[in-house]
């Protein structure tokens, strides 16, 4: 697979919401329109869909709702979170468009995080977890990777204000973004000032409860010449699977915070033909700010071990030398597992973003990472 | 510090073993019976012997922590306030490098969590059961 083949030629969002009252459905049909016109096309022109497991609503229920004509091309992505909205499903988009098999794919997802159940309910019916883990008091995204940052602190060592120092990092830039849920400055005090869930874990160290939709639209680079925007061109792609199940994804891995992120970025990079030091910013999936340190690394906009000083330092603020999270990412901007972060990642090199826009950015990465399998994408500018 | 109640649902016989275990005061993971290598936790399908028979042992009573937590909001189903807080433990006996069973910091008085941490285990009441729990071996 070839970089600067397809593009993305149209995005849109939902209002981001911590309880909001409209359905799944109803917020994945609302981003999509917004694509699909960002895109200066209509739905007729909508003739492949990439539709996501976690989701629940197949293609053809999404065609409908939109109103596309016949679907000529359906996948699904067959990962997680970030993985599957920024990379598993950009690597499928081209697959078709290449095959001829469509013009126009339409990548849609939405999320109601206040659904009963609560967003760890899909944990709660995991064997091992119910069995081994429950029991034991362990449960639920912030305490597995709390683990996590107590290990990385002792193998690396990571003060209480170079953990916080990412957190602020992004709530800077959320400050700066209209459609931010989280947009008060954040101090040190202020960070202290949140509840501890699960030490050293902070509730500002983990992404927000969110209601929203997010859809962007992939076409050929040729066809993207004739659409209204700039050419947002997908230069690299790049995914790391490894096979331990979410039943032992927290516990069993010989180092628990070692995602397969190393990879994803070695692939994205060869097939872009740059390297980190090319980049103008980056989106990171920041689902804690430990896992957002480590894919930090793993980009290599720093060294390994380096990631939380690397927030601490400054670089990845505003007026820093390598932007991340321009929108606020997931802790402050809004929690639409990786798809926001795509989507303001096109923003930035479209160069609309006004008070936060970086300045001439033409290339940038977004790391997603998705349960056990991790995706680099290399956006740019054509 | 308090204890995690929460109830052990075994439906799935596949974790009955371990909970046998504590009954009886040990620490218990699944091997392979043919081989007797660990395979924890267990799982459906051992890879790649689908016929694979599992057989539960006693590993060592001693070794440490891999890592940890002190949960200050429990995220258990259900109101679990009055239980917190409580640390985590993700221990890894002596005997069995690599395998990680979770439980929670006991006899602790003065000791902060750490990683690496030696500890020794020793079961916990947890309402109807018991739960694994490892103290600071000083």
């Amino acid at each position: 697979m070839k970089g600067n083949k397809i593009a993305i030629t149209g995005i849109g969002e939902t209002a981001f919401l911590r309880k909001g009252e409209e359905t799944v459905m109803q917020m994945m049909t609302r981003a999509s329109l917004a694509a699909i016109a960002d895109a200066g096309l209509t739905p007729a022109d909508i003739d492949g869909h990439v539709s996501n497991k976690y989701v629940g609503h197949p293609s053809e229920e999404v065609a409908h709702a939109i109103g596309a004509a016949t679907r000529r091309f359906t996948a699904v992505a067959d990962t997680a979170g970030g993985t599957a909205t920024t990379g598993d499903a950009l690597r499928l988009a081209q697959l078709a468009i290449e095959a001829g098999l469509a013009r126009h794919v339409l990548v849609p997802y939405a999320i109601r995080s206040t659904k009963p159940g609560g967003v760890y309910g899909f944990h709660a019916r995991e064997p091992q977890k119910a069995g081994l883990e429950m029991p034991a008091g362990f449960f639920g995204q912030p305490t597995y990777f709390a683990t996590m940052a107590n290990r990385y602190a002792h193998e690396f060592g990571m003060s209480e204000e170079e953990l916080a120092s990412v957190s602020m990092t992004y709530r800077a830039w959320a400050a700066l973004t209209p459609s931010a849920q989280k947009r008060d400055p954040m101090d040190l005090n202020a960070y202290r000032q949140t509840p501890m869930i699960s030490t050293p874990l902070r509730v500002a160290d983990c992404c927000l409860t969110t209601d929203g939709g997010g859809a962007y639209v992939v076409s050929a680079v040729e066809a993207a010449r004739d659409l209204p925007h700039p050419v947002i061109a997908v230069q690299g792609v790049g995914i790391g699977y490894n096979n331990y199940p979410h039943g032992v994804l927290f516990t069993q891995k010989p180092c628990t915070f070692d995602y397969p992120g190393w990879d994803s970025a070695a692939q994205a990079y060869a097939m872009a033909g740059v390297d980190p030091k090319d980049l103008d910013l980056a989106q990171v999936y920041d689902g804690f700010s430990i896992s957002a340190i480590v894919q930090t690394e793993m980009l290599g906009l720093c060294d390994r071990g380096e990631g939380a000083r690397f927030y601490a330092a400054g670089h990845a603020k505003p007026g820093g030398r390598m932007p991340v999270n321009t929108s606020g990412g997931h802790m402050s901007g809004g929690y639409v597992p990786g798809i926001n972060l795509l989507i303001e990642a096109v923003r930035q090199l479209r160069g609309q973003e006004g008070d936060r826009q970086v300045p001439d950015a033409r290339l940038c990465a977004v790391a997603g990472l998705g349960g056990n399998n991790h995706s680099t994408t290399i956006l740019a500018r054509d | 510090m308090g204890v995690p109640i929460y109830p052990v649902h075994l439906e799935d016989p596949l974790f009955q073993g371990f909970y046998d275990g504590l009954d009886a005061g040990e620490l218990r993971i699944t091997v392979d019976a043919e081989t007797g290598e660990w395979v924890w936790y267990p799982p459906e399908v051992v890879p790649g012997k689908p016929d694979a028979v599992l057989e539960w042992r006693p590993v060592s009573a001693e070794g440490k922590a891999y890592s940890f937590t002190t949960v200050i909001r429990s995220l258990l189903p259900g109101d679990h306030k009055a239980e917190v807080p409580y640390t985590v433990i993700l221990f890894e006996p002596d005997d069995a490098p690599g395998v990680r069973i979770a439980g929670i910091l006991v006899d602790d008085e003065g000791v902060e969590p750490a990683c690496d941490m030696r500890l020794r285990f020793r079961p916990v009441e947890a309402g109807d059961h018991r739960i694994a729990g490892f103290a600071p071996v000083h």
